[in-house]
């Protein structure tokens, strides 16, 4: 073959912001992270389940748990009334953060209520979903104390090592979670966030959903099923 | 640009060849003389049912390999570009073609996964209660073996009685190992917190024979230099070796002294690291010599006559003798050399019963027992009860005589590396830590006293 | 392939904005990125050859005392970690850069600063991880790190703990790419370009990158639990707490196995480009090709265990995950085949590149017949850990991975700098290489059968495998000479070959419509595709007519190819009629600037640059707690945090290119 140049390859008339499926990129790629993220906390939760009931010593999360050395009894861990709060309260931070959403995107549309402008401040409902998470974040801390009074820490034993990095991974998340939702609380005070942000917001959301149905599997696999 | 578009027949060539070169190295694998640790001799039903398998995968595997080889060498020959040759049609596709390529190889599958399913659910049955049950312990890096039935603790060193099936508990008290004697069958791996099992019975047909174990799991620093023999015997020489190992040490007792020459054993001039390989030649022609004459025991013995603590065993070694020398095989002798810089002071003669004291109130006793002698019970290192009738130490890596013994006491971190045991002789330095061993070393008279008690403990 | 013109073509090397070191550093063009791979990758594959040589060295005649059992595993324990980390996966990353882009049609990839993110990542890690080798502190427990022996009790030197920080640096560079590039290939193809007619190598990197991203969260995960350990003193792998040793063999293969294919399936991929080339044929069942790739990615999660069949895991699951091992042979064997049958019929044009192509399905196919071997866990128990393994994924990696990676960079190398590789040179390297390896790593399956473990630094004599471990060793020398050949032959070439043009081996994707190396925003209009070899339309549309050109998903892209006769060739561009050669145009003798044309091209910056090196140094702070050096570690640790959140901060709220005018993007 000669080396001749090619007659060039049909082109299509698209702009600079064309994508192939029409979503956004950074869509894409939330999905694809979210998709990874799963097989994070599946790594995780499975270690919990697999070494739930192999720990040599307690404290336990269901029974309680004598000590042979001291005679000392521990109740068994979980309190499941208090984390069934911190569940709820996670729960109505997803409603919130939809309602936010919500907000961003009808920015523009005409509020005549006050019903239409509490539902539609965009400013309200990011800052209940951060105050949501960090009280969520507060019972966290307020468990993992207690926990360590009561005797069991990340070095107590195999429950103790599984529990504390699942739970403080999924706390970590949360954690980036509200700083994420603060920046955007910030960046609304200062200009205001319009149905422009509405991506940004979206997969904020996305992000914050997930997290919380993280903590739905959670709450069901560690503390409900004994 | 020039490119060479000459037919790749070198390819057809160097195939050929490489198949030519296959099938006598595969005949050879046969021989258990040149490839003692051959997997394609099993010597136990565990083994067979494998070899079965193998030998289907072999089968089946080397037809595909032709097939597609060949396929794949006729196509690029055939279809070579030819100068001035029209271009080639534009093929999609076959459905036909596709869907062949795709169930033939699903058939050839379900040949092998069916033997397959079958022997596995054969060869991890459980064990009947009547075997011969044996704990093996891995520890970094040598071998524990437990045979409950006998009450017998011995290191590195395995004997089974022939045509008795015989379950292995598998366990491990550090890292992951994993137990392999290859002509006797597949490996099973020693998992902490674990407890796996693995059984064969060694073929009634074989004689008495000596096999090579190895550590397969990646364990650490001497993870090559984990070792052992397995001594396959008739199950009335098995008997005799278990009561026998089960009794306390013996420490014979002679009035007969007669002039102490050291032992002339093969290896009394261990070969030097620099000086690489060991001839194998000589290895071969030199049978393992058992390290101390009973006569020169006697007289040491003689020598210190009031060691209180030694149970007064019978006249002669009456004993684990069952394994007849001659029937170990060059691959069966340890051909390690030895460190450079260690040496040994020459014409130095061992007083097994000073050696006793010795070894009693050295480091010694902190990690090894002898059963028979009460200050050694440590659990640490191997059971030392019958250590003068084992043909290896340091977990097969030197053959149990004076000369290896000896440097072995003096400094087994250079010996072996990464090794627990300490280095034991005055003024030797730990390679480990670098430290210069003073206050408590042991000179070279009395590690060769403690290798004379050693040696004694038949 | 003769040059009857003189080439016409301009050659330039100007990717980026900048000039000099500050344009590499911050750069975000993806073929700028894929250079860096490229060369980075090599640089660690004559690394890890080193290794690897030392290795075969020591095991050339038992007894040998060359390296001192600790040297010896680090050094095995780094040429694994080396290859699979720092070789195989970098340097297919440099064809995913290189390639995904300029085979769908797009002018970068979806995030051009997490791309550049992830190289610097990957860079900084592979220092992090190699440089302790120097200082007699590599990882010595085997690129598994079958815990317990990388625990604390039994590893207390440093060594693991650069293993696994490096790990998990590694992890995060592999996980940026994955989410890029998947994004990407999702979002940024062509109009026109269905999935079934994406090029096969972006087939294959598609699934590749699917494995990254649902595989590195769980080895990520293991190597928490690892370090949780090992600094918190957690109980994940502690023997006295209970803990079971095979959680870590269970997340480890859960990775370890994709891993696998993570390694091979980009060389898949690049041999499915350069065998159409080279038969001048289309590749032979392109959809099967294409479910074949999905299902050994699919299949590849459902086999980990038969890595763990001598753990005892009982009859039940040694049966399942004998099964389903067997199950990946088949999809591999239809892939085996439909390259022999691109190949049948055609007229095999005998390159370097073509050659390594057929070397590796003449190389796996022998490696994929040892898997099925070891497939079966009975069989299995004689050859796990044994030499036989060592062949089996040598044949698998070397003769899979390596080779059709090598038949990439002669097939790609013209298309990367504009230089053609010395084919003479090349042919040596593909020889040599061939005869090396196969010499090195057949043996290999007779010491292990013969009953040579895994592992050792040493062995004794007689028993018998001195043969085969001398031959062997002579074999890897011959790879060494090979690989020499090849860098002598890349350094040599990568300025002074002769120039490529665009398309040197006529081939039929869109890669070879545009110069060599392509300007920095590749495609001067974004093509549309109607087809899978769209080149090959123009060049030989006689040919290509009764070709079945795809059309489903044309209309899901919203964009008019409806103009384009139905059940005839390509598109006609030129106006050139069906059955003529489109008329020859004389390339243009300069190649515009993006500026010229008004293209947006990201920012040149170095944001990325130091988030990577804020990581980076914020882990390494860590290994100091071992070595009681409290002041550095919390300096380091503090320093790097600050870095990596200061700058991630100015990169997140610093627009990416300049804003255009005629913009219609909503992000």
């Amino acid at each position: 073959m000669a080396t001749t140049a090619l007659p060039s390859i049909p082109t299509a008339d698209v702009g600079h912001g064309y994508t192939t499926t029409g979503l956004p990129h950074r869509k894409v790629a939330i999905w694809a992270f979210i998709g990874s993220e799963c097989m994070l906390f599946a790594s995780l939760i499975s270690t919990y389940l697999i070494y739930k009931g192999r720990s040599v010593k307690g404290p336990f999360p269901h029974e309680p748990w004598t000590d042979p050395s001291t005679g000392h009894v521990f109740k068994p861990i979980l309190n499941i009334p208090v984390t069934s709060c911190s569940t709820f309260v996670l729960l109505m931070s997803s409603l919130a953060m939809v309602l936010a959403l919500a907000a961003v995107e009808n920015r523009d549309k005409p509020k005549v209520t006050l019903g239409d402008r509490i539902l539609g401040s965009s400013r309200l409902w990011l800052f209940m979903t951060a105050l949501l998470g960090t009280t969520f974040l507060g019972f966290q801390a307020f468990e993992f104390t207690s926990f360590v009074h009561e005797g069991l820490s990340i070095r107590t034993n195999l429950f103790g090592s599984s529990f504390f990095t699942l739970t403080g991974f999924h706390g970590a998340h949360v954690t980036a979670g509200v700083i994420w939702l603060l920046t955007m609380l910030a960046i609304d005070f200062k200009r205001g966030l319009g149905p422009k942000d509405a991506l940004n917001v979206d997969i904020m959301a996305l992000y914050w959903h997930f997290v919380d149905v993280v903590w739905i599997a959670i709450f069901t696999l560690v503390y409900l099923i004994r | 640009m020039p490119f060479p578009s000459r037919p790749r027949r070198q390819v057809a060539a160097a195939l050929a060849g490489a198949a030519v070169l296959a099938v006598p190295l595969l005949l050879a694998a046969c021989d258990v003389k040149s490839y003692p640790n051959s997997t394609f001799l099993p010597h136990s039903e565990f083994g067979k049912a494998i070899d079965d398998l193998w030998n289907l995968l072999l089968q089946l595997g080397t037809l595909v390999f032709v097939f597609v080889e060949g396929l794949l060498v006729y196509t690029i020959i055939k279809y070579r570009r030819r100068p001035g040759a029209a271009p080639p049609r534009h093929v999609h596709g076959n459905t036909t073609l596709e869907i062949l390529w795709t169930v033939i190889p699903a058939v050839i599958l379900v040949f092998i996964a069916v033997p397959t399913v079958k022997t596995i659910f054969k060869t991890e049955a459980r064990a009947s209660a009547d075997a011969l049950q044996v704990e093996v312990y891995g520890h970094q890096w040598w071998w524990e073996f437990r045979y409950p039935q006998y009450g017998v603790t011995t290191a590195n060193e395995l004997y089974l009685p022939i045509g008795r099936k015989v379950n292995f508990a598998l366990r491990t008290q550090d890292v992951l190992h994993s137990f392999w004697i290859p002509q006797l069958g597949g490996k099973r791996d020693l998992i902490s917190n674990h407890t796996n099992y693995l059984w064969f019975t060694p073929d009634s047909t074989m004689s008495t024979s000596a096999w090579n174990g190895t550590c397969n799991e990646y364990c650490g620093a001497s993870h090559a230099n984990m070792r052992f023999r397995v001594f396959v015997v008739p199950p009335a020489d098995f008997a005799r070796w278990a009561t026998h190992q089960a009794s306390p040490a013996v420490f014979p007792v002679s009035t007969v002294a007669p002039p102490p020459p050291p032992a002339p054993a093969p290896a009394a001039t261990p070969a030097r690291r620099p000086a690489g390989r060991t001839a194998s030649g000589a290895a071969d022609a030199q049978p393992l010599v058992r390290p101390v004459a009973n006569g020169a025991l006697g007289a040491q013995a003689a020598a210190d006559a009031d060691a209180p603590t030694i149970v007064q065993g019978g006249s002669q070694a009456p004993d684990g003798d069952v394994f007849p020398r001659d029937s170990l095989r060059p691959n069966n002798i340890p051909t390690t050399p030895t460190p450079d810089g260690l040496t040994f002071t020459p014409g130095l003669v061992g007083d097994a019963g000073r050696g006793q004291k010795i070894y009693s109130i050295s480091a010694c006793i902190g990690c090894h027992t002898i059963k028979g002698n009460p200050s050694s019970v440590g659990i640490t290192g191997p059971n030392l009860t019958h250590v003068g009738s084992r043909f290896t130490i340091a977990a097969g890596l030197y053959p149990n005589d004076t000369e290896h013994l000896r440097l072995w006491i003096k400094n087994a971190r250079e010996m072996k590396d990464g090794v627990l045991m300490l280095t034991l002789g005055l003024n030797q330095i730990d390679p480990q830590t670098g430290i210069k061993v003073t206050a408590g070393g042991l000179t070279d008279q009395q590690i060769a006293d403690i290798a004379a008690y050693l040696q004694a403990l038949k | 392939m003769a040059t009857t013109a003189a080439p016409t073509f301009a050659t330039h090397t100007e990717y980026a904005v900048g000039e000099g070191w500050r344009a590499w550093l911050g750069t975000t063009d993806h073929k700028k990125i894929g250079y860096l791979y490229f060369f980075t990758a090599l640089f660690f594959l004559m690394f890890g050859g080193a290794e690897a040589e030392m290795i075969r060295w020591q095991l050339r005649a038992p007894n040998e005392h060359f390296l001192s059992a600790e040297t010896y595993n680090q050094i095995f324990t780094m040429h694994g970690t080396t290859m699979i980390f720092l070789v195989v996966m970098p340097m297919s990353a440099a064809f995913f850069n290189l390639l995904i882009p300029l085979q769908i049609g797009a002018r970068d990839v979806a995030f051009p600063r997490l791309n550049a993110f992830s190289y610097w990542v990957y860079l900084l890690g592979a220092i992090f991880i190699s440089v302790p080798i120097f200082f007699g502190a590599a990882p010595n427990g085997g690129w598994f790190g079958y815990a317990p022996l990388t625990t604390m009790p039994y590893s207390p030197g440093l060594n693991i703990d650069f293993w696994a920080l490096g790990l998990q640096i590694l992890g995060i560079s592999s996980l940026a790419a994955g989410f890029n590039f998947i994004t990407t290939i999702i979002n940024m193809r062509a109009p026109g370009m269905n999935l079934m007619r994406m090029p096969m190598f972006t087939w294959m990197a598609f699934v590749v990158q699917f494995l990254i991203v649902l595989a590195f969260p769980v080895i990520t995960i293991a190597v928490v639990f690892l370090v949780f350990d090992r600094f918190f003193g957690t109980n994940f792998y502690e023997i006295a707490a209970g803990a079971d040793p095979l959680l870590w063999q269970h997340l480890f293969w859960v990775f370890g196995h994709p891993e696998v294919y993570i390694l091979v399936l980009p060389a898949f991929g690049l041999v499915s480009e350069v065998l159409p080339t080279f038969s001048r044929k289309p590749l032979f069942g392109y959809p099967v090709m294409v479910y074949s790739g999905i299902l050994i990615g699919v299949l590849g999660f459902g086999v980990w265990a038969h890595h763990m069949f001598a753990v005892g895991m009982g009859p039940i699951a040694d049966t399942v995950f004998g099964v389903t091992t067997m199950l990946i042979a088949i999809p591999t064997g239809v892939k085996i085949f439909n390259w022999i049958f691109t190949m049948w019929g055609g007229s095999i044009h005998f390159t370097t590149a073509s050659m390594f192509a057929i070397g590796l399905v003449g190389m796996f196919t022998i490696g994929g017949i040892s898997g099925i071997m070891h497939s079966s866990p009975p069989a299995d128990l004689q050859q796990t850990d044994t030499y036989f393994i060592v062949a089996h994924f040598h044949y698998v990696l070397f003769g899979g991975s390596l080779m059709g990676l090598f038949a990439g960079i002669y097939y790609y190398f013209p298309k990367l700098t504009g230089h053609m590789l010395d084919e003479r040179l090349g042919q040596w390297h593909f020889w040599l290489n061939l005869v090396g390896s196969n010499l090195a790593f057949f043996p290999m399956h007779f010491s292990g059968l013969l009953g040579m473990p895994r592992r050792i630094y040493t062995y004794d004599a007689n028993q018998g495998w001195d043969g085969f471990n001398m031959m062997s060793t002579a074999g890897a020398i011959i790879v060494g000479v090979a690989s020499a050949i090849l860098a002598i032959n890349i350094l040599i070439s990568r300025k002074r070959g002769a120039p490529a043009g665009n398309d040197p081996w006529g081939g039929g994707t869109l890669e070879w419509s545009i110069p060599s190396p392509p300007p920095v925003y590749n495609f001067v209009h974004i093509p549309r595709v109607t087809s899978r070899y769209p080149m090959w339309d123009l060049t030989s549309p006689q040919l290509t007519a009764d070709v079945p050109h795809t059309r489903a998903g044309d209309k899901s892209v919203e964009v008019d190819v409806a103009g384009v006769d139905a059940g005839h060739a390509g598109p006609r561009p030129g106006g050139a009629p069906a059955g003529r050669s489109p008329a020859p145009v004389v390339a243009a003798a300069r190649i515009p600037t993006a500026e010229e044309l008004g293209i947006p091209i990201p920012y040149t910056t170095l944001k990325p640059f130091f988030t990577a090196l804020g990581l980076t140094v914020m882990l390494s702070g860590l290994p100091f707690a071992h070595a009681d050096m409290p002041g550095i570690e919390y300096t380091l640790i503090f320093a790097g945090a600050c870095t990596l959140v200061g700058s991630l901060f100015w990169w997140v709220t610093s627009p990416l290119e300049p804003e255009v005018a005629h913009s219609e993007h909503t992000h």
